[in-house]
């Protein structure tokens, strides 16, 4: 297994695409976060808005960066016929699965921690400026703060656990632009389907199953009461879409021809 | 470990095409194996199950007596080249290798080493993605020969070569032979091998044609026949029938014998006083001798008759 880190970090590291996708990452965090905050006016006491979930909103977009890199870290190399080197070098296939997964989840974390904190910041920033005061209610954001400091590492978590279903599902998927594509239905179709529907009962079910919006209720600090699924049961919904889809990315991998 | 590949009764169907049909053969040490066949005789698949990439229906592939997939890191036994083309674009070529190193626990001295024995030079530090054909090639080779392996599999690799570059390979693989280690190379191109090859596995629709030494398929081919040209034909074809041989006549002045020597059948002549112009060993090259062999085994003549 340590040879197999060590090769998987070293191509990683070695892949010009890398280094752009983790800026990406951090940016698009910041940058959304920063715009959504930008945008929304607190003019009451009872504005009803929840000041953690918009600072941390970038991480809705900062996502569609993490399943790109996620989804080529393996397809990349069935595009190109690498994956046959990658196989011969290392036979132990579901070895070389958990190396990359490891890899990928330790860099997207790093991506993922650098735009949080950058979001939290900006927040600081902006967000008084836009009525979120403490006459209305909304103290400085601060990560001494328990709900605060649970969103925001939550939502670290959050796009880690994304990359490791990205990766499961492209390596179940194999060809770059399919793997893109289911990966961003499986995130994006949920959330569509729930505006659509009108059954409240159905709603709530597919928000549970949901693997974007139960992950994201980690990042909910008001009215927690009314949310359809708590906080860490919501990341626990998303960590088992990712392990079901490794698992099945990793069995795969161990009965198809490479 | 012992350097060799022992493929026994390999079998597999992709859908309706059998690509492998009882595959059997031996890779010895210290010899170069040509794996010669027409397009679509199961010599990549062949190369691919040896790796463990495929898994064959039956059968099974051992390298000096272990599966491939049971070798702890496997580039240290065995080094492969399947194909040069396989790479990301946007590594340097000595990246590429580092990580196949890393991946072996072997470092970036050895592949500063490697690089330099392909002539791969300052070209390593450039993106493989602008490599040509040869020098893609001779990454390829780069990465088959950084574990020091005692057996190497090398799948068409002069495809794309220029001349410089096929006789580079050609000296190269001489040179590995000659340290005892088993070398398996194929081609679809038997002239390719003429001069390379000490041994000829002949693959046709899946399976073995023919498992022989260079020298013994070309005698094969050759079949011991001697061409004859004399003027007294019926006195010749009596004599030479009398002592055994088979004759036949190949046109007004010239005769075939099998079954006897060039050197028997010129005493025979000069004791019964039979006159001769020539006597000549029939020789068939070694691509004559991989036409006979794989003309059923040909599948695209077939189709493209229709």
């Amino acid at each position: 297994m340590k040879l197999e880190l060590h090769a998987e970090w070293t191509k990683l590291r070695t892949l010009a695409g890398t280094c752009w996708a983790l800026a990406a990452i951090a940016v698009l965090t910041v940058a959304f976060g920063a715009a959504a905050g930008a945008a929304t006016t607190c003019a009451s006491a009872r504005c009803n808005h929840d000041a953690v979930k918009l600072a941390l909103t970038g991480v809705q977009v900062s996502q569609a960066a993490v399943a790109v890199l996620a989804v080529l870290a393996i397809t990349g190399e069935y595009g190109t016929g690498m994956i046959r080197a990658t196989f011969t070098a290392m036979p132990r296939r579901s070895a070389v699965l958990a190396a990359k997964a490891a890899v990928l989840a330790g860099l997207t974390l790093v991506a993922a921690v650098v735009g949080v904190l950058g979001s939290v910041l900006a927040a600081r920033l902006i967000l008084p400026g836009r009525g979120f005061t403490p006459e209305h209610g909304y103290p400085l954001l601060s990560l001494a703060d328990g709900p605060v400091l649970r969103a925001a590492a939550g939502s670290a978590l959050y796009l880690t656990l994304i990359a490791l279903l990205c990766l499961g599902v492209a390596t179940a998927v194999r060809d770059s632009a399919a793997a893109v594509g289911v990966v961003l239905g499986l995130l994006y179709l949920f959330p569509i389907l729930i505006r659509a529907i009108s059954d409240p009962g159905w709603q709530r079910l597919l928000v549970r199953i949901s693997p974007m919006n139960a992950g994201l209720a980690i990042q909910a600090t008001t009215n927690l009461d009314l949310q359809p699924i708590g906080p860490w049961a919501g990341l626990g919904v998303l960590t088992a879409w990712a392990v079901a889809a490794l698992a099945c990315g990793g069995l795969l991998l161990r009965l198809r021809d490479a | 470990m012992e350097s060799n590949i022992e493929v026994t009764g390999l079998r597999k169907r992709f859908g309706a095409v059998t690509a492998l049909d009882g595959m059997t053969f031996t890779v010895a040490a210290g010899k170069i194996t040509g794996f010669v066949g027409p397009n679509g005789a199961g010599k990549s698949t062949t190369m691919r199950v040896i790796l463990g990439l495929d898994a064959a229906d039956e059968g099974r592939v051992l390298i000096g007596g272990q599966p491939y997939r049971a070798l702890r890191r496997p580039l240290r036994h065995v080094g492969a080249l399947l194909d040069a083309a396989a790479l990301q674009p946007s590594r340097t070529g000595r990246d590429h290798l580092l990580w196949l190193a890393h991946s072996q626990g072997l470092t970036a001295k050895r592949v500063d080493a490697v690089a330099g024995q392909v002539g791969l030079g300052a070209a390593a530090r450039r993106r493989a993605g602008g490599y040509s054909l040869g020098m893609r090639q001779r990454l390829g080779i780069a990465a088959a020969l950084l574990g020091e392996p005692r057996v190497l599999l090398l799948d068409e690799p002069f495809n794309g070569l220029d001349p410089d570059g096929i006789v580079w390979i050609r000296d190269l693989l001489a040179s590995l032979a000659a340290d005892g280690r088993a070398v398996l190379v194929s081609s679809h191109l038997m002239s390719e091998l003429q001069g390379v090859a000490d041994h000829l596995v002949v693959a046709g629709r899946g399976r073995v044609v023919a498992d022989a030494s260079v020298a013994d398929l070309i005698a094969a081919a050759s079949g011991d026949r001697v061409l004859l040209r004399t003027a007294a034909r019926p006195e010749a074809m009596t004599v030479l029938a009398e002592a055994g041989a088979t004759v036949a006549v190949t046109g007004r002045d010239t005769l075939t014998v099998a079954g006897l020597a060039a050197e028997r059948v010129v005493a025979l002549l000069t004791a019964h006083a039979v006159p001769f112009a020539e006597v000549a060993g029939h020789r068939a090259t070694l691509e004559e001798a991989y036409m006979e062999l794989t003309r059923d085994a040909v599948e695209f003549r077939a189709d493209g008759a229709r």
